[in-house]
């Protein structure tokens, strides 16, 4: 069951990262793009939690999760900065 | 070293819920709404992780936890589905 949902994860956050990069190909806002880059990190994250098999609580992961939502943070301030 | 990595999960997550539900309050742009409840439910799904390894390790909440999870991206992928004209 757990491998189910990691991998319905995995597709899901695949699936909004490309949605952020349609965005940012139309409207070149690099907002877009670091939502997509985002959202791609943690499907690779995720993807790669379900095939290599480790530990869901692998400390690893949660290091590259940590990583995916700073670039949110990221995006975020730099589009206020730019206001 | 993982109880680092969990909590720095759950604070960034919430921190990202809280820009992005203010940055909603203040341009009433959509997509923006989306994207922080989605991350109210991360938020939620790395606060969960903290209590199933930490508070409660006797009890296997991964089902509940990842469900969580999912939940929470499946929210912004409505929202970017029916509502995402950036």
């Amino acid at each position: 069951m757990s491998n189910v949902l990691i991998g319905a994860i995995a597709a899901s956050s695949f699936a909004i990262g490309l949605f952020f990069l349609r965005y940012w190909r139309s409207s070149r806002d690099r907002f877009y793009l670091l939502f997509a880059a985002s959202f791609l990190i943690e499907a690779v994250n995720r993807a790669a939690m379900g095939v290599i098999g480790v530990s869901e609580l692998e400390p690893l992961h949660y290091c590259i999760r940590f990583i995916a939502y700073a670039v949110i943070v990221l995006a975020i301030w730099d589009k206020n900065r730019r206001r | 070293m993982a109880e680092i990595a969990y909590a720095a999960c759950a604070i960034t997550a919430g921190l990202c819920a809280w820009l992005l539900l203010r940055a909603f309050m203040r341009s009433r742009f959509r997509l923006l709404l989306w994207g922080g409840l989605c991350f109210v439910g991360l938020t939620l799904n790395s606060v969960l992780l903290i209590f199933d390894k930490m508070v409660f390790p006797a009890l296997d909440l991964s089902v509940f936890r990842l469900s969580m999870g999912l939940v929470a991206l499946l929210v912004l992928l409505t929202g970017l589905i029916l509502d995402g004209d950036a």
